[in-house]
């Protein structure tokens, strides 16, 4: 990186819904910050929305759901960085799992996600092997498997407040019988604290001589 | 309602019954004299009731008619969003497709959508339609926020943001929404984006044990002792803080450190050093008397003695290799002139 280069370092605002108050949304501004040599330094504030206050039965009316006041307002707060998000679903029927990956990849898409991997874990068998009669008869048994499918996918470079309404939305409509796990890996700063050391070697020398 | 109606029978306050409307059993009565009155209560039902229940216009359960079904007024260009806004089962009347599931008989064909329970009992996605989908997705875009452009690649992150913090989430249907590892966190950390000395580097390397690995140099830190996230979290940190600091210290019996505890092999000092020294000394043609130590540095000063002490440390270190015996042999050849 050169030093004429400018990073843009983007101010994530919080964003807010409000039910019932009638302000107007503010759009986050997303300013630039010329290179500073030193160090480039991040902010990011979170969005927080309260995407449940809604029905989604409204969503698809536009500008019906439109007049009732709900704004966006934009907080200071900073938001989560999350280098992998992965998405795991598990349930006994393939098909299910065909139609959700399906929904979720598209969602994905029209959020503007990055799907690093979308693949499909070897399914797992769970076999046992019964009596088949209340009293003896041990020659003659039944036996039952119970098979569970997987499906995987990864979403790479994701900030909180996306994976936040990402995941809501993808949980809201999560099929019967579907099952979901969710992996996160946030990325941080080293904090303060670990900056510099409290006893370093100068230190313990002057005690030393004292 | 039609079967009480000719079995109640109200009594005035003077006793004077009215008529009955025709023949029904007898009923329960109360003295003449008092208000009273009969209820309908009959000793015997069902075979001695008057008529039956009455049917057609007259009667109060109307039959339902044959309606015909919405799929016939739908036009191909409609809003589907609009006939399936949530999740819904699947009904046939809403539907305008020919769809047919079921085993089928002998000779025949899987059963037709019209009150077909398999259809109704699996899960549908009627209502996510990708029209749907992108409408909702329009819909939920004023909440999302951009990742930033400067962090486009796995280094950047790597170099900006060390430390990683994994945690689990999980969603299922049961007699609880909660599952105990969800509280599980994962801390890893590269040691090289730390403020380390050398000394506090292999300090903190001890006393992380099992948690490093050498080949990534990572330290990995897995709380699960503390019931909320939060509470794993918070104790990672400190964890860590607790271990970056304390690596920085120097006890007093650190001292103490021998040749067996070093982690590394060291030439200066060795036995090898030793060897090699005296290889050399005895070497030099006799009559020459020189100091020492002026000899040894001289000796020590030599390239030929550097590069045997470079390949000696790497035997060592890590191993016997191919290329680090070659090494070892060039060295030795040039040393004692062979």
């Amino acid at each position: 990186m050169t030093a004429s280069m400018r990073i843009a370092s983007v101010r994530l605002l919080s964003k807010t819904r409000h039910y019932f108050s009638s302000e107007v949304a503010v759009q986050p501004g997303a300013r630039t910050v010329h290179h500073q040599p030193a160090s480039t330094r991040f902010v990011f504030t979170s969005v927080r929305c309260n995407v449940c206050l809604i029905p989604v039965a409204f969503l698809h009316k536009g500008r019906a759901y439109g007049t009732q006041s709900s704004s966006v307002t934009v907080t200071e707060e900073p938001d989560l960085l999350f280098q992998k998000l992965s998405v795991l679903v598990k349930s006994h029927d393939k098909a299910v799992l065909d139609s959700y990956e399906f929904f979720a990849t598209l969602a994905a898409k029209e959020l503007g996600l990055t799907l690093a991997k979308v693949f499909e874990p070897p399914k797992n068998i769970e076999r046992l092997t019964l009596l088949k009669s209340v009293h003896i008869f041990k020659k003659h048994r039944v036996q039952y498997e119970m098979r569970t499918h997987y499906r995987c996918i990864e979403i790479s470079r994701i900030t909180g407040s996306t994976s936040r309404v990402y995941l809501e939305y993808i949980q809201r409509n999560l099929p019967e019988g579907v099952a979901m796990e969710v992996t996160k890996t946030a990325i941080e700063k080293v904090p303060d604290h670990i900056q510099m050391p409290l006893w370093s070697v100068q230190s313990q020398e002057k005690q030393g001589s004292q | 309602m039609a079967i009480y109606q000719d079995s109640i029978r109200v009594q005035d306050c003077f006793g004077t019954l009215h008529k009955r409307a025709g023949p029904s059993p007898p009923a329960v009565s109360f003295p003449v004299g008092r208000a009273a009155y009969s209820l309908g209560l009959t000793a015997s039902n069902g075979v001695e009731r008057q008529g039956l229940p009455e049917r057609g216009n007259q009667g109060q359960r109307r039959q339902r008619r044959a309606v015909e079904p919405r799929t016939e007024r739908m036009t191909v260009d409609q809003d589907w969003t609009a006939v399936y806004p949530t999740a819904a089962s699947f009904k046939p009347n809403s539907v305008p497709l020919p769809v047919r599931m079921g085993y089928p008989v002998k000779r025949g064909v899987p059963p037709a959508k019209k009150g077909n329970l398999e259809l109704i009992k699996i899960p549908n996605f009627l209502h996510l339609t990708p029209e749907a989908i992108k409408k909702h997705c329009e819909a939920l875009k004023p909440f999302c926020t951009e990742w930033p452009a400067a962090l486009d690649s796995d280094a950047k992150c790597e170099e900006h943001f060390p430390i990683q913090v994994e945690s689990k989430a999980y969603v299922s249907a049961g007699p609880s929404l909660r599952n105990p590892n969800a509280r599980i966190i994962t801390l890893t950390v590269k040691l090289s984006s730390l403020n380390l000395d050398e000394h506090a580097r292999k300090k903190l390397i001890r006393l992380s044990g099992e948690r490093y690995n050498k080949d990534t140099d990572t330290l990995t830190i897995t709380t699960d002792s503390c019931p909320m996230k939060q509470q794993n979290y918070d104790y990672a940190m400190y964890l860590l803080t607790v271990l970056y600091h304390e690596s920085w210290k120097t006890e007093a019996w650190e001292k103490e450190k021998t040749r067996a505890d070093m982690e590394e092999y060291v030439w200066e000092d060795s036995p090898s050093q030793k060897n090699i020294l005296e290889t050399l000394l005895r070497m030099r043609p006799l009559g020459e008397k020189e100091e020492e130590g002026e000899v040894r540095e001289e000796l020590l000063g030599r390239v030929e003695v550097q590069e045997y002490k470079d390949s000696v440390t790497k035997l060592k270190n890590e191993g016997e290799t191919e290329t680090n015996m070659q090494q070892y042999k060039e060295a030795v050849k040039k040393l004692l002139n062979i």
